[in-house]
C-alpha cells in the first residue's frame, strides 16, 4: 500500500521538531504583539532544546546534553526575559504595522520556504544519517527569518528575526553535524548573547530618542 | 464464543447508522463540556434528541417570497450526509462494497453539495441574514477549498492513491504518524474542521449574534421539521469531519477488521469515545481563544493554506 518508504522514526521525529520550528518562524511573521513575538521565540527556542534531547538519546551524544541545558537556560529563560524587561521600560504594545497584509507575508514566506527546499533539494546532499527533510527545513527556517527582518520595521521583530535565525543555524548544525564540538556550539551560543546585548542597547538608545521602536524614522543622515 | 459474521452490507448500513444516530450525542456531550469549562451546567447530554423530537413535531412556516428550493435545500443536504459515511472508514479497516465509489474528493464534492444547497436555502428564504449567511457561508467556502486540495494532494503522494482507507492502513502500520508532512496534512485538516464546523476563532456557533454569524445564519428562516433536518444535518457532519480526521489521519485505532459482531459493536463505541474526546479539544479551544473578527478569517484561511502547502513542499523534499 506504501508507495514511497516511510523515514525512520527517528528522521521522522528529527523531522517533525524541525517542522515546529519553521511553523512558529510563520507565527512570528504575524504575530502582532512584541510580547507575543518574544514568546514564539521561546517556545522556538524550546522546540531546538527538544530536538538537541531527540539527537542526544538516538545518537548517543552525550555532548548534546549540556548543549542543550545551555540553550535552555540562555535562549528560553534569560533571552526572552531581557528582551520582556525592555518592553517593559518601554509603553509600546504593538509591532510596527507591516508593509504588507499578514496573508501577502505569509504567501511571500511560502514562496521563500518553497525557494529554500528546492535549493537544497538540488544540491543532493544525501546520506543515510542525514535527515534530508530536516536539512531542507533549517535553511527555509533562515529564509523566512530574513523576510521577518526585511518586512516588519519595528526593533524587537527585527531583532527576533535574527535570533531565531540563529535557531535555524542550530538546526542545521544539529541535524548535519550532530558531533560537533561543543565549543563551536557554544561559541554560537556567545555570538548570540553579543546581539542580545547590542540589539537591547539599539532598543534603548532609539527608544530614548525617537519614543518608538520602529525603524522607519531612522531614513535620514545626521551630521 | 461464535457470534457468526455481519455481512459487509450490513457493516455499511451500520456505519451510516452510526453516524447518524451518534452525532447529536456527539453535539450534546460538546455542548455539556463547554457549559462545565465555562462554569455553568450546560445543557443535557441528551439535549439534542429532544430538540429534534420538538423540532419534527413542530409545523413548517414558509416565507412568501420562497419556492420549493427553500423546503428542498435541507432535504437534499441530509441526504449528502447520508451518502458520506459510505465513503469513509467509520467503523472498519476494509474497504465495504460501496467504500471505494468515491474517493477523498469525491466526498468533499458530497459535502460542498450539501453546504451548497442549504446556502441556497437560506439565499431562497429572501430574509437579508439568511442570505448573508449562505453568501458568507460560500465566501469561506471558496477560500478553505485550496487548503482541502492540498491537504489531499499530500495525502495523494504519500500513499499514492487517494482512498481514505489507504491512508488509514498505512498510518496504522507504520511510523508514519511522525512523517512531517503527514503531521503538517493532519493540523491543517484540523483546521479545516474547525472553520466547516464553524468553530471559535472563526464563528460562534451558539447565540443569536447575526452580525459575526456564517454558517448558522443560514438556517435563521426555517422551521419545523426543515430545521430539525438541518440541525441534525450540522450535527452529522461535524461526527463526519470528526470521523475523518480520526480514523483517516490521527487515531485510526480501534476499528473492527472483520465483520465479527463484537469487533463491530467495540467500533462503534471506539468511535463515539475518540469523537466526544477531539470535541472536548474543540471546546477546550472554544475557550481559549476568540473569535476573530470577518475580515481576520482570511489570515487563518491563509495559515492553514500555508500549513498544506508545507505539507507537500516538506514532502517532496523528505523524498527528494
Amino acid at each position: 500500500m506504501t508507495a514511497v518508504p516511510v523515514p525512520s522514526t527517528t528522521a521522522g521525529v528529527d523531522e517533525v521538531v524541525a517542522v515546529i520550528v519553521l511553523l512558529s518562524e510563520f507565527a512570528m511573521l504575524r504575530a502582532p504583539l512584541l510580547r507575543s513575538q518574544v514568546r514564539l521565540y521561546a517556545f522556538q527556542s524550546l522546540a531546538v532544546v527538544a530536538l538537541a534531547v531527540v539527537v542526544a538519546a538516538t545518537r548517543h551524544v552525550g555532548d548534546l546534553y549540556a548543549l542543550a541545558a545551555l540553550s535552555f537556560v540562555l535562549k528560553v529563560v534569560i533571552v526572552p526575559a531581557v528582551m520582556m524587561r525592555l518592553l517593559r521600560g518601554t509603553d509600546v504594545d504593538l509591532t510596527g504595522s507591516p508593509v504588507l497584509g499578514a496573508a501577502t507575508m505569509t504567501l511571500i514566506a511560502l514562496g521563500v520556504t518553497a525557494f529554500g527546499f528546492f535549493a537544497v533539494g538540488s544540491l543532493h546532499v544525501h546520506s543515510k544519517l542525514l535527515p534530508s527533510a530536516a536539512l531542507a527545513i533549517a535553511v527555509a527556517v533562515v529564509l523566512v527569518a530574513f523576510v521577518l527582518i526585511v518586512l516588519r520595521s519595528d526593533v524587537v521583530s527585527q531583532a527576533m528575526g535574527f535570533f531565531s535565525l540563529e535557531n535555524g543555524v542550530s538546526v542545521v548544525s544539529l541535524v548535519i553535524a550532530a558531533g560537533l564540538p561543543l565549543v563551536l556550539e557554544v561559541a554560537f551560543l556567545f555570538d548570540l548573547l553579543v546581539a542580545v546585548v547590542v540589539f537591547g542597547i539599539i532598543m534603548r538608545v532609539h527608544h530614548g530618542r525617537a519614543k518608538t521602536l520602529l525603524t522607519d524614522d531612522l531614513d535620514r543622515l545626521r551630521g | 464464543m461464535e457470534l457468526g459474521v455481519i455481512a459487509p452490507v450490513g457493516v455499511q448500513a451500520l456505519q451510516v447508522a452510526t453516524i447518524v444516530i451518534a452525532a447529536p450525542l456527539v453535539s450534546g456531550a460538546i455542548s455539556h463540556a463547554e457549559g462545565r469549562l465555562q462554569g455553568r451546567r450546560g445543557p443535557r447530554i441528551l439535549q439534542p434528541y429532544y430538540d429534534l423530537a420538538k423540532l419534527f413535531r413542530k409545523e413548517t412556516l414558509v416565507t412568501e417570497e420562497s419556492s420549493w428550493v427553500f423546503l428542498a435545500g435541507p432535504v437534499v443536504a441530509f441526504g449528502c450526509y447520508l451518502i458520506v459515511p459510505l465513503l469513509i472508514p467509520v467503523l472498519t479497516t476494509y474497504g465495504l462494497p460501496l467504500g471505494y465509489m468515491g474517493d477523498i474528493l469525491g466526498g468533499g464534492f458530497v459535502l460542498a453539495l450539501a453546504g451548497f444547497s442549504v446556502a441556497l436555502a437560506g439565499t431562497e428564504s429572501g430574509a437579508p441574514y439568511a442570505q448573508l449567511g449562505g453568501s458568507r457561508a460560500m465566501t469561506f467556502g471558496a477560500l478553505i477549498e485550496p487548503t482541502i486540495l492540498f491537504v489531499v494532494f499530500a495525502v495523494a503522494l504519500i500513499t499514492s492513491t487517494d482512498l481514505p482507507y489507504a491512508l488509514a492502513a498505512t498510518v496504522r502500520s507504520s511510523s508514519e504518524i511522525v512523517r512531517p508532512s503527514h503531521v503538517l496534512a493532519a493540523v491543517a485538516f484540523f483546521l479545516v474542521v474547525l472553520v466547516d464546523t464553524g468553530r471559535i476563532p472563526v464563528e460562534t456557533h451558539t447565540g443569536t449574534l447575526e452580525l459575526g454569524m456564517i454558517d448558522e445564519a443560514r438556517t435563521l428562516e426555517h422551521s419545523g421539521p426543515a430545521l430539525a433536518l438541518l440541525k441534525w444535518g450540522s450535527a452529522m457532519k461535524q461526527l463526519i469531519l470528526y470521523t475523518i480526521l480520526i480514523n483517516v489521519f490521527v487515531a485510526p485505532w480501534g476499528l473492527a477488521s472483520s465483520g465479527s459482531p463484537l469487533a463491530v459493536v467495540g467500533a462503534v463505541g471506539a468511535l463515539i469515545g475518540k469523537a466526544i474526546l477531539l470535541g472536548l479539544v474543540f471546546a477546550v479551544i472554544d475557550n481559549l481563544f476568540s473569535k476573530l473578527r470577518l475580515f481576520k478569517i482570511t489570515e487563518f484561511l491563509a495559515a492553514a493554506f500555508g500549513i498544506a502547502v508545507l505539507a507537500v513542499l516538506v514532502f517532496y523534499v523528505g523524498s527528494a
